[in-house]
């Protein structure tokens, strides 16, 4: 639940029961207001009956106004007048309603009678009913206006929130064009934007760094790599080297080779990363696939792996670099893990989709893991980088890559929608 | 040949002349753009070796020095960087190739004769080794007038054996002048054996002559 759906539901129940208390206080109150002011008006009456009967020496009427009067004989001698509620039945009317009375002694020629005046509660219970109910329409109103004025102020105190939520929300780290993201007057939040701007341009800067230091740190291995490489190609023109040095020499041309790719490789990851081939053209994945098949048909005959390929014209805008480095990877995965004896290669371009399929003496690889940095298997000589190569080149282009493993085959499927 | 090495980095320019000093060649080096320039001015080369980065500046002034002053040395640039920026630039002022660092002085030097052979000979362009004919525009070979049908790697290795005949060339620098640099599969290097042994035997079947020597292990020689 949102914050102000919370605070609308706090601030809800509190205003209606308050407003609940204060109309039962409020009812409470006027009609005891109300009742003082009956028992003030038969007070008057109770006055007025008294100068009746001391002026006429006779008891009044039993109706002699709006007022009931009645008279009881009793052979009390004292009574306390008292003040109550009764029913009133109004002569002109069958229906009785209800009244205010007061009874009280009067002596009258030697006789003691209990006196009843009744009044009409009924103009009071209207003023009441009316104020009771011009407060709850009230109270409606406030509510109504209440959960309104949240609605619509508090969407609006909280939308920097949002926009700055939805900043974090979209934030890409590679992106270098941080933005300000929210215009408010609220101290709370331009702290809170403040504070995340500052973040991510500190982030942004580190990563940059970080780049830049990669892609340094591998341009400047490259230098000594070609010193080393040239020097070898020197050393094995020397005659006088037996069988042993030769095989030690080869022993360093791999490794210095090994370095060179996997230096490579990380290059072509900070390239991506920083979006630096730019060189998109359109080509025809078919056509690209094709010409790798030639160029590693010697390797793949070598190694008696069985290749098939079924591909449809397949149009793609992408850097044409980045493209080959992608077939020849799946190419390299494909073939490095491929089995001894009898293996397979499958190609297939379905729709947008292409199907890289390869049998291997591995059975299912870790979907999570495979395309992480650095993930190999122990005995894979590669630089473990293939992959995740293939897995940014898709993020980069928008592309999906799955892995998969069915009848034996693991399946490389770029979906280039 | 005459050639001239701009490169800073000591051992590597010493590796390259020491590779490419042989009977014809004189090479001659300096590691910086003013020194070079100097050169440029004194001597004529036939091709110069340019390093991108070096310490007072960058290589391709050189390159508009010498179109300003009209010369037309064949130059390949080294470059550390392997840009296609740095490639293109390159390449529209002038130079004729372009090679990433790390690389194989076989590399170097076949990259430096094609270029070499390009601006010299012109159209009719055939290279002869021995009793080889080839033909490198009609990318034909003929031993004795007899011709002889080679695959496309086939011809490119035996013209990458050539550029480099008498030097042991090494297996790894011939796997990647064939099948790229960026193929990551170094476990085993078979497949080039039964390559070179295709196009020994279709020469020797010609000539008489085995042009090849193993070098144990390591890789090949061409003689």
């Amino acid at each position: 639940m949102k914050l102000a759906s919370h605070y609308n539901k706090a601030s809800i129940i509190i205003s209606a029961s308050m407003l609940v208390i204060s109309g039962l206080i409020y009812y409470l109150i006027i009609n005891y207001i109300a009742r003082k002011g009956l028992d003030d008006d038969l007070k008057e009456e109770v006055g007025e009956f008294f100068i009746y009967v001391n002026t006429n020496h006779a008891l009044p009427v039993a109706q002699y106004d709006e007022n009931q009067t009645s008279y009881v004989k009793t052979n009390l001698k004292s009574y306390n007048t008292r003040f109550y509620d009764a029913p009133y039945a109004n002569p002109n009317h069958s229906e009785v309603k209800p009244g205010r009375a007061v009874s009280g002694l009067i002596r009258f020629k030697g006789q003691n009678y209990i006196y009843t005046i009744i009044e009409s509660r009924d103009p009071t219970e209207y003023l009441i009913q009316i104020i009771l109910l011009v407060t709850i329409v009230l109270t409606a109103i406030l509510l109504l206006v209440l959960i309104i004025t949240n609605m619509y102020v508090l969407g609006g105190l909280w939308r920097p929130f949002y926009n700055i939520l939805g900043f974090l929300k979209g934030f890409n780290i590679a992106d270098t064009d941080t933005i300000a993201i929210a215009n408010t007057n609220v101290d709370e939040f331009k702290d809170l934007n403040d504070a995340v701007s500052k973040m991510s341009a500190r982030v942004v800067s580190e990563y940059q760094g970080l780049k830049t230091f990669t892609e340094n740190a591998s341009h400047e291995m490259m230098t000594p790599l070609s010193v080393i490489t040239s020097k070898l190609d020197n050393l094995i023109q020397d005659e006088r080297l037996d069988s042993d040095q030769l095989k030690e020499i080869t022993d360093i041309y791999s490794a210095s080779n090994k370095l060179s790719r996997l230096n490579q490789s990380l290059l072509i990851l900070v390239k991506i990363d920083n979006d630096l081939l730019q060189d998109n053209e359109t080509l025809d994945l078919s056509v690209v696939i094709f010409d790798k098949a030639q160029q590693f048909q010697e390797i793949i005959k070598n190694k008696n792996i069985t290749l098939t390929i079924e591909l449809n014209k397949l149009e793609i805008t992408a850097s044409k670099y980045l493209i080959d480095v992608m077939i020849n990877n799946l190419f390299s995965n494909a073939i490095r893990h491929n089995k001894i004896t009898a293996g397979e290669i499958k190609i297939r371009i379905a729709g947008r989709t292409l199907f890289f399929q390869n049998s291997s003496n591995q059975s299912e690889l870790d979907n999570e893991l495979i395309f992480n940095r650095f993930y190999k298997g122990k005995a894979s000589d590669g630089t473990g980088l293939g992959l995740a190569i293939l897995k940014n080149i898709c993020n980069n282009y928008g592309f999906e890559i799955l892995y998969k493993y069915c009848d034996e085959l693991h399946v490389f499927e770029i979906d280039f929608n | 040949m005459k050639l001239l090495i701009i490169e800073d980095e000591q051992g590597l320019c010493e590796s390259i002349q020491k590779y490419f000093t042989e009977e014809g060649n004189i090479c001659e080096a300096c590691n910086n753009l003013k020194v070079a320039i100097q050169k440029i001015d004194l001597y004529e080369y036939d091709c110069i070796l340019l390093d991108i980065g070096l310490p007072d500046g960058e290589g391709f002034i050189v390159l508009e020095y010498l179109k300003s002053i009209g010369r037309d040395e064949c130059v390949l640039i080294i470059s550390a960087r392997n840009s296609l920026e740095d490639k293109l630039k390159g390449l529209n002022i002038g130079a004729d190739d372009y090679i990433t660092k790390p690389f194989h002085l076989s590399e170097l030097k076949a990259r430096i004769s094609a270029v070499f052979r390009r601006k010299s000979f012109g159209s009719t362009n055939t290279l002869i080794y021995k009793e080889v004919h080839i033909d490198l525009l009609g990318r034909s070979v003929t031993v004795n007038n007899k011709k002889i049908v080679f695959t496309k790697k086939e011809y490119d290795m035996l013209l990458y054996f050539i550029a480099n005949k008498g030097k042991v060339i090494s297996k790894n620098a011939i796997a990647e002048h064939l099948w790229g640099d960026e193929m990551d599969m170094i476990d085993s290097f078979d497949f080039i054996y039964t390559h070179i042994k295709n196009l020994r035997k279709k020469l020797m079947e010609v000539t008489g002559t085995d042009f090849f020597a193993s070098v144990y292990g390591v890789g090949y020689k061409f003689i």
